[in-house]
């Protein structure tokens, strides 16, 4: 098992890499960057995640990063733009509002298609202000009970 | 968890679950809880370490909302 400054310190990298380029490091990345063996910093990947810090998983059954809150390290539909360039993907469409605290001063803006009729949402924030809203009236949805999330957050 | 044009949308959604109707959350609650400390506070270097403390102060914030709302109860 990694020790607590170990995880702490795996974590770091990955949400910095991901802050900075919108794609997790491999693992073999973080061994690298935390000055361990290769092996160790797989070990310590895996206990990163079965650490229970809301909210990140792997691909099933491998060493991938899949989603890494509040960013997605795959593709999902809501697409982030820092400073009006686009190379993030957030988590989902929750996750996506709390972007912008990365971002200090910067303008965080989420481009995504509403899920019942395709059409466009855009909302733009920064520092946590929400700056714009289109459109007007803009209505978030989760169907797995709070008590379910920490089991299932892929689905949630 | 989903972002919607109003909720009209997500009640007209095909996947809509009525069953799970409370789960439906106004843009501007969902705005303050996700701007908690557990969300606000990722990249300060101790975060780790907190995240524990961080999490119940979420928890108690949903809470407030599952007084009312089963849905959200932990």
């Amino acid at each position: 098992m990694s020790s607590p400054d170990m995880i702490g310190k795996v974590y770091g990298i990955i949400l910095k890499r991901m802050v900075a380029t919108g794609q997790a490091p491999h693992y073999t990345e973080i061994a690298a960057e935390a000055g361990v063996p290769v092996e160790e910093g797989r070990k310590a990947l895996h206990d990163l995640i079965d650490a229970k810090i809301p909210a990140m998983w792997l691909y099933p059954e491998t060493d991938y990063i899949c989603s890494f809150a509040p960013f997605n390290n795959l593709p999902t539909q809501y697409r982030i733009s820092v400073d009006g360039m686009q190379k993030w993907f957030g988590q989902c469409g929750f996750e996506s509002l709390a972007v912008s605290w990365l971002y200090p001063g910067k303008t965080v803006r989420i481009d995504a298609t509403c899920l019942d009729c395709g059409a466009p949402i855009r909302v733009e924030m920064k520092d946590g202000v929400v700056l714009k809203e289109d459109p007007k009236g803009l209505a978030g949805y989760v169907s797995v009970p709070f008590s379910q999330w920490f089991q299932r957050f892929p689905y949630a | 968890m989903n972002l919607f044009r109003s909720e009209e949308h997500i009640r007209n959604w095909s996947r809509f679950d009525p069953a799970a109707e409370q789960g439906i959350v106004p843009f501007a609650n969902v705005v303050k809880l996700f701007s908690m400390d557990m969300f606000k506070k990722r990249l300060e270097p101790d975060y780790v370490a907190r995240v524990g403390q961080y999490a119940k102060e979420f928890l108690a914030a949903v809470a407030e909302l599952g007084k009312t709302r089963p849905f959200w109860r932990s």
